[in-house]
């Protein structure tokens, strides 16, 4: 934990700029106005904050940026309220963090294996802060493949990111999109047929999963299906949170609670928990 | 332990308002009900009132409370906030042994997991608490099968014992032994702790039928509950009556699940709110964007009393969630009270 | 003490409740144990109604537009302005002036808006929201019994050994007479639902009649048609104290099984045993929504005239039911805010009423009455509004174009937007006031609170009205009011706010638990009715058939739940999955037309088409589909060209042609 407090009573940040993603999504690079250089409080790769829109509230969000290089930021879609007036703010605006709160990526644990990463849309955000990671840290792992899937072209999370990792020594990198469309001369189709159609690698393999929960249970079966254990399928949840601290309870399921115990866990934990993903 | 006349028990409310805002049981006169409540002349409280209708939860953990309030100025491109903790000193006086049990949970739960919760650490900081031992359980009463009555064992700085012409003050903290120490309250013979013991069996066995025939009847289930081995069609007939008022939860001693708003209160400025809130309710556990992944009544109805039985729950309260208060039962629209419950799920496991 | 009772108010149930008032807010709810309604149980309304009371969104200060804006005045001012600008409108007979009363205000600030617009601006031109919902169940059971109001007891559910619930989704529009229900039946009582939706009092009945839209007209005719002639009726007690049985018997007799098995879509044979049944029974009770649509005319008329001739009228446990949906819906009949009525339905058109009137209010009356607003929206000139839900959309064309509009409530609303003056009322924590609940039980709820900085309450407003009219009233407080309907009022004559004092307060007529047969003094009379059974009927191009729905969505609108978080998140749960609204169709319909949840469909009628997103829900029959009519962004256009068919309330159905978009 970082030595400003900031558990309940958020700390007061600075957006200093803002970027268009994809429809509905955009990117907001903050700076912490307490800290010394606006620099951000220490994040793990998978952790969450609670974001502070005044007047309107506060929600959790994934943070997508690499612990060691990337400058703080979130990246949002507007769905409700509060994400709404967020995406009303323009570049000075000040907005509330709380956190970084939860479990993270278990980079230690899985180290010298295979990595996959499965998208779909949105599902990229916080997926990106591992790949990130794992990109600065190739060496210590098997082979990086990614599988990107979106709706549309226009729906692809992280463009300008895509090109680097396309041009990464060592990442495979496939990129789908549902339909074929005019202008788009890569795959089309489900990202979980486009894995079926790879040379994948089963053993010593570990898959991060992320996406709308349709297109998650089908990844999660094409990649039971050819031999990648439920306990090797690494996946983060969302929920209704309002704390971020363990104590509202509107993230438990069954025994756990995803703030504290979550967001990253495996497919055999989620499994047991009895919920809808 | 000391002794106090029953004419003067008052006077320990009366010493703790030199330094603390005094709560505790007073019956409202023109309903009849008793509520505990912060009192300005201590005549007011009767410790012989029935179990107040609300717990005292509302007192550590109240029903809204303002936690923060800011000003933004988007124009200057300023923003301050400003926290709103309340750490002023409160006493609760003729607690209930299963409400202080209640309040037992709150304290494990919100201060004693991975994060501590400030806004209840700073309720809890100053306080003094005086238990009440139950020399007769009320109808809906069951504490002896939830280990939490009807004498309190803990968590009290003084606990009170009806002897019929005195009552036997028990210290239970040094702040207790303080108090009782300051009021010269006379020193108590170590045979009435006997005595005590033989008022609390005669209160366990006034205790009605179901609490008293089989005090595991509860624990049974807790194994069940845990391991979720509970056939879903008793869910669905436990979620079919229920109406989706929270009112079981409002009312549980040891239920701490709460919202978080910002009402504005002006065109630059907000108060950040805290709101009691129940797992019964289907937005409770719905995201934004609408997709709720807790949907049917009979899965959130499972979820408020895996809180309240199972195992894994206990762990957070080092005890069962559920202190045997019996209020579930009384504001339950539905019949589905926690005991009420632990019948169906027992109805079903001996089938 | 800081926890002050009270009545909750947002529903016609009319519960109990203790509020925890200290420092001038309330800081939280608790229900009353020993309220003869709520005994201790309150919904997710109640027990969140802090959440309203504490809200930002109330009108802060009188408001006049100038150069189309809002600008901030003193009530001198607005009331001035609101006064000159109604005295300029033709009087009496006129279409010029119209008031919309509200059904949440109090009795006392209803009757002195009924007496200004009568007394002062001279109109009959007076009505409520609800119109004609409430207003039909009402002529059915006055022309009846005498009584218009409940003619049984929510006290007496727990006595009653057979319970029928018609077309309400009790648990979710009044929970707590939904838990009242549920633990009667519980206890051993056989209650039987039928219904279009499987609701939940539905999978709590012992029977569950799903009914085909637009036919429970037939299956009430149908049920007393088996009791009939199975000789099951109450013969007794139809000859002692009924009149014009004969005629009704006729008028059902020409009804086929067949017939009713292929209009309600329920096999005949588990009609016949509800009938059975509720004949059986030693005492039956009906209960049927009556808010904000209510059924029409004719339905209401066969479940009168079905329970009378089963002898379950005026007994103990016994009665036909109409549940309101807004907490003063009753006391605002009782009130007399109708064209064509004084207080406690006393007809503007008897003389000796007028007279009565005229009398002690010092003018003399006229007796002509005058018309719904709703009727007269292409035509008024001027019209006051009081504490209004967003229906307002149905109407805004008319509204906009009018050249006054004044606009009176405690929160803010939509209507503030095409209001001329906005002037402020207290809320019902900051006056005394008394509300008339469901079952006829008249409840006074104190002042718990100062009003906010010169906010006054309602009742002084409308004195301070009509004092700048030039007419001097001397009420110094709600109890004066209430003395003076009393006054005025048989039903009322015993109230007072003295013998209101005690807890559960006083049902009308004199504290009556309910209608009584014996001492009624009148025969009962058999409601006339049609035999006419004609049901909509779905065609080949239109196959199938749209049920409106309106009460069961109505607190999504609801101005006061609009202002709470955790109420409004529950009721707005539907919505929040269907922002646009959504059209709720069956899982066998949604597979013949290759769809699934939220996907987008067009739904088209012989008049016009709408777009929406699907429901799938086993709730709805197939081959019908519902649609929440009440969610702001469907109104469009399409329901505009089916105005004639809403009229018909709950039971109004559109043959459609859904696709797939």
């Amino acid at each position: 934990m970082s030595e400003i407090q900031n558990l309940t009573i958020p700390e007061i940040a600075t957006i200093t700029e803002i970027k268009d993603e994809i429809v509905d999504v955009r990117t907001f690079y903050l700076s912490f106005d307490a800290r010394t250089g606006g620099e951000a409080p220490k994040i793990k790769s998978g952790q969450f904050v609670m974001c502070t829109v005044f007047g309107a509230g506060e929600f959790a969000v994934s943070l997508p940026a690499c612990p060691e290089n990337d400058r703080f930021h979130l990246t949002v879609r507007r769905v409700g309220k509060v994400t709404n007036a967020l995406h009303a703010l323009s570049a000075g605006d000040k907005i509330g963090i709380r956190g970084p709160f939860g479990n993270g990526f278990p980079f230690e644990e899985i180290k010298g294996k295979n990595i996959i990463y499965v998208a779909g849309g949105i599902g990229l955000i916080p997926l990106r802060s591992s790949i990130m990671h794992v990109m600065r840290n190739k060496d210590e792992f098997g082979r990086i493949l990614l599988f990107l899937g979106a709706r549309t072209p226009q729906e692809l999370m992280y463009q300008y990111n895509l090109e680097e990792w396309k041009a990464a020594p060592g990442f495979e990198t496939y990129i789908t999109i549902d339909n074929p469309v005019p202008d788009w001369d890569g795959e089309t189709g489900f990202v979980h047929t486009l894995i079926k159609k790879k040379n994948i690698p089963v053993k010593d393999t570990v898959a991060f999963v992320c996406g709308p929960p349709m297109m998650f249970n089908a990844v999660i079966k094409e990649l039971t299906e050819m031999g990648i254990g439920e306990e090797n399928i690494i996946s983060t949840l969302e929920r209704h949170m309002k704390c971020g601290i363990g104590k509202c309870q509107h993230c438990a399921i069954g025994r756990t609670l995803v703030c504290t115990d979550g967001p990253v866990y495996t497919y055999r934990q989620i499994k047991t928990l009895g919920e809808q993903i | 332990m000391y002794l106090i006349k029953k004419s003067s028990v008052l006077d320990i409310a009366r010493e703790l308002q030199k330094e603390y805002r005094v709560y505790g049981p007073v019956v409202e006169k023109e309903t009849r009900q008793t509520m505990f409540t912060g009192v300005e002349d201590a005549a007011e409280l009767d410790l012989n009132a029935p179990i107040p209708a609300m717990p005292p939860k509302h007192i550590v953990f109240p029903h809204f409370e303002r936690i923060m309030s800011y000003t933004y100025d988007r124009a200057a491109k300023k923003a301050d906030i400003r926290p709103d903790f309340d750490d002023s000193r409160k006493a609760l006086f003729g607690i209930r042994s299963c409400d202080l049990t209640g309040i037992i949970c709150l304290d494990r739960f919100f201060l004693g997991q991975e994060f501590v919760d400030e806004v209840y650490r700073n309720h809890r900081k100053n306080m003094f608490i005086v238990a009440n031992t139950c020399t007769v359980p009320f109808k809906q009463c069951f504490c002896v099968c939830t280990d939490s009555g009807p004498s309190a064992r803990e968590g009290f700085d003084l606990n009170l014992t009806d002897l019929g012409d005195q009552y036997l003050v028990e210290a239970g903290s040094e702040k207790g032994k303080k108090l009782a120490e300051k009021m010269g309250l006379a020193k108590a013979d170590d045979s009435l702790a006997k005595r005590k013991e033989a008022i609390i069996d005669a209160s366990v066995s006034k205790f009605d039928a179901i609490a008293t025939d089989n005090k595991a009847w509860i624990s049974r289930v807790v194994n069940r509950v845990t391991t979720g081995l509970i056939d879903e069609k008793v869910w669905e007939y436990i979620g079919n009556q229920c109406i989706e008022c929270g009112a079981c939860s409002y009312v549980c001693p040891s239920c701490s699940c709460f919202n978080i708003v910002d009402p504005q209160t002006s065109e630059e400025a907000a108060d950040r709110m805290r709101t009691w809130d129940s797992c019964s309710y289907e937005g409770y556990s719905r995201m934004a964007g609408g997709h709720n992944p807790r949907k049917p009544v009979e899965d959130r109805r499972s979820k408020r009393f895996f809180c309240k039985l199972s195992y894994s729950q206990s762990k957070k309260y080092l005890r069962p969630g559920c202190v045997g208060c019996g209020r579930c039962q009384w504001v339950c629209p539905g019949d589905i009270g926690l005991p009420n419950v632990v019948t169906y799920i027992r109805r079903d496991i001996q089938q | 003490m800081n926890y002050k009772s009270g009545i909750c108010t947002f529903c016609g149930t009319g519960c109990g409740h203790l509020l925890d008032v200290r420092e001038n807010r309330v800081h939280g709810v608790f229900p009353m144990q020993n309220h003869p309604v709520s005994k201790g149980r309150l919904c997710v309304r109640g027990w969140n109604v802090h959440e309203l009371l504490n809200t930002n969104e109330r009108i802060t200060t009188p408001l006049i537009r100038k150069n189309g804006e809002l600008v901030e005045a003193s009530y001198d001012e607005a009331v001035s302005f609101l006064v000159e600008n109604l005295s300029k409108y033709k009087k009496d007979t006129s279409d010029e002036i119209g008031f919309l009363a509200s059904p949440r205000s109090s009795n006392e600030e209803n009757y002195l808006l009924m007496k200004l617009a009568r007394a002062v601006f001279r109109t009959n031109n007076i009505c409520l929201d609800s119109d004609p919902g409430h207003r039909t169940t009402l002529d059915v059971l006055h022309a009846g019994t005498g009584m218009a109001g409940m003619l049984g007891s929510l006290e007496e559910i727990s006595k009653s050994e057979f319970l029928m619930v018609v077309g309400i989704d009790i648990t979710k529009q009044n929970p707590i007479i939904g838990s009242e229900l549920h633990k009667a039946a519980r206890a051993g009582a056989t209650m039987v639902t039928i219904d279009t939706r499987n609701t939940q009092i539905a999978k709590l009945s012992k029977d569950f009649l799903q009914i085909r839209p637009g036919a429970y007209r037939i299956a009430m005719a149908y049920l007393a048609k088996v009791m009939i002639d199975e000789n099951l009726h109450d013969a007794d007690f139809v000859k002692r104290f009924t009149a014009g049985y004969e005629g009704f018997a006729a008028s059902i007799s020409s009804l086929r099984e067949s017939d009713v098995e292929e209009k309600t879509g329920i096999p005949a044979d588990r009609l016949k045993e509800t009938a059975r049944a509720l004949a059986r029974a030693r005492s039956a009770m009906v209960f049927f929504s009556s808010g904000i649509s209510g059924f029409d005319r004719d339905t209401i008329s066969y479940i009168y005239n079905l329970f009378l001739a089963a002898g379950k009228v005026g007994r103990e446990g016994c009665g036909v039911n109409p549940i309101t949906g807004i907490n003063n819906l009753q006391g605002s009949y009782d009130m007399g805010i109708a064209p064509d009525l004084l207080t406690g339905f006393q007809p503007l058109s008897d003389g000796a009423v007028l007279e009565k009137f005229g009398k002690e209010w010092g003018v003399k009356l006229n007796g002509a009455p005058g018309s719904s607003v709703y009727d007269l929206m292409d035509r008024l000139k001027a019209m006051v509004v009081v504490d209004h839900d967003e229906s307002i959309i149905r109407n805004v064309s008319e509204i906009s174009k009018m050249e006054f509009v004044a606009y009176i409530g405690a929160f803010r609303n939509n209507f503030m937007n095409y209001a001329h003056v906005v002037l402020p009322v207290s809320t019902y924590i900051e006056s005394d006031g008394t509300f008339t609940n469901t079952e006829r039980r008249v409840q006074l709820t104190r002042k718990k609170i100062e009003p906010a900085k010169n906010i006054i309450p309602g009742w002084q407003l409308y004195v301070k009205i009509a004092e700048k009219a030039g007419v001097k009233w001397s009420y110094g407080s709600p109890a004066d009011v209430m003395n003076e309907i009393a006054k005025l009022t048989p039903g009322y004559a015993s109230i007072s706010h003295d013998t209101l004092s005690a807890i559960g307060g006083m049902k009308w007529p004199n504290g009556a638990a309910r209608f009584d047969i014996e001492k009624s003094g009148a025969k009962a009379a058999f409601a006339p009715t049609i035999a006419n059974f004609a049901v909509p009927v779905a065609s080949q191009e239109y196959p199938i058939l749209l049920m409106i729905g309106e009460s069961q969505h109505y607190w999504h609108q609801n101005n006061l739940m609009k202002k709470t978080n955790l109420p409004l998140r529950e009721y707005n749960a539907t919505l929040l999955l269907y922002p646009q609204g959504y059209v709720a169709i069956s899982p066998q319909n949604a597979k013949e037309l290759n769809v699934r949840d939220r996907f987008p469909v067009k739904i088209t009628s012989p008049y016009g088409s709408m777009e929406a997103m699907v429901q799938v829900t086993d709730k709805v029959k197939p081959n019908t589909a519902y649609v929440a009519y009440f969610v702001d962004e469907m109104v469009t256009k399409f329901f505009m060209e089916h105005k004639d068919v809403l009229k018909r309330g709950e039971d109004s159905t559109i043959p459609v042609r859904i696709a797939k978009v």
